[in-house]
């Protein structure tokens, strides 16, 4: 039943991350549109199965998805196949941008709307902040977690890795005693 | 090549500790690059965040970007590998165990730790890139709008930082 080839993964993720605008939820959507209605590569549940391991591994969860349905239909191959399809054309956009800024570094017109920009990222910031924080912090223990983390960050200026690798420790010592 | 080599171990060890979403590279990208080589600045970083956002597919593209800056298009290429092979190692491995892995204790609880520090590494990091970015009233509107927009409504945060550069090209 499933003899897909590495090509056909490639373009299917290829268009995947061509037209992945949007939350984590809009592009979900549009997976399983593609992956599931449309080519019928996955059931229901194998897809659902992807999206979770996609939510609870590290790195971007929606690559991740990929990189898990690549697996499922083509084990590496095509975890690696998927990858490089979804990741194409926003590569190859921001090469592009990148190759432009540094041509038109002393332009005045791309200073000013980098500037317009520089804010509303800030703005985007606050937002994803103010989302992960309603999820998140949900009883004064992970409150406590956020705010030591924000203080060793924004005035004793600790190294951020090391923070994430205390914190997953000190999450393991806090929560994991079975209760 | 040095730079080069240092610059896709960063990316590496960020990418296999990026925990619940994209975002959470920012606070460790910020303290390496910016801050502690000052292979790029902090108006740069956030154009980068900014390319990111624009761009299809996820946050992670904006890594291709920075590598452009350091080591031109090798250092975007191999900022693209870096990026996604911790992320390819890892799930390929957790989709094998999966059932094992689910459930664990270990895995849960480690998470529910770094997803409530991330919030407030992220809160320090806005405030730093604030010193950067809001140097004036317009830029203070645009970001207060941005925030209000964004987390408020459905609208997506691609047209908000589009509709933000054509406000700044207006103004400045």
């Amino acid at each position: 039943m499933r003899n897909i080839s590495l090509k056909k993964i490639f373009l299917a993720f290829l268009k995947i991350g061509a037209f992945s605008f949007g939350g984590v939820y809009s592009m979900l959507a549009f997976f399983e549109k593609e992956l599931v209605e449309k080519r019928k590569w996955l059931t229901q549940d194998e897809f659902f199965e992807a999206v979770a391991i996609g939510q609870m591994t590290p790195g971007p969860p929606i690559v991740n998805t990929g990189i898990c349905v690549g697996y499922k239909l083509k084990k590496i191959k095509g975890a690696l196949t998927a990858t490089v399809g979804q990741a194409f054309t926003g590569t190859v956009l921001a090469i592009v941008l990148a190759i432009f800024f540094i041509k038109a570094e002393d332009n005045t017109l791309v200073h000013s709307i980098t500037k317009g920009v520089g804010a509303a990222v800030l703005g985007l910031l606050l937002s994803i902040i103010y989302k992960m924080a309603v999820k998140t912090i949900r009883d004064y223990k992970s409150a406590i977690f956020a705010m030591s983390s924000f203080f060793a960050l924004a005035l004793f200026r600790l190294n951020p890795i090391g923070l994430i690798l205390a914190s997953g420790i000190l999450g393991l010592a806090v929560y994991g005693r079975r209760k | 090549m040095v730079v080069l080599l240092k610059f896709c171990w960063i990316l590496v060890v960020v990418n296999a500790l990026t925990i619940g979403g994209g975002y959470v590279m920012l606070p460790m990208l910020q303290k390496e690059l910016v801050e502690k080589y000052h292979w790029i600045t902090n108006q740069e970083f956030l154009d980068a965040i900014a390319i990111g956002q624009v761009t299809p597919g996820p946050l992670t593209v904006m890594n291709a970007f920075i590598g452009y800056k350091i080591h031109g298009l090798s250092g975007a290429v191999m900022a693209m590998i870096s990026s996604y092979l911790p992320c390819i190692i890892i799930v390929t491995l957790v989709a094998k165990f999966y059932y094992a892995y689910k459930d664990s204790i270990i895995v849960l609880s480690t998470f529910r730790g770094i997803k409530a520090a991330v919030v407030g590494l992220l809160g320090a990091v806005a405030i730093s890139l604030g010193h950067t970015s809001l140097v004036d009233l317009p830029t203070f509107g645009i970001a207060i709008i941005g925030f209000v927009v964004i987390s408020f409504t459905r609208i997506d945060p691609t047209f908000v930082i589009i509709g933000a550069g054509l406000l700044g090209a207006l103004i400045y």
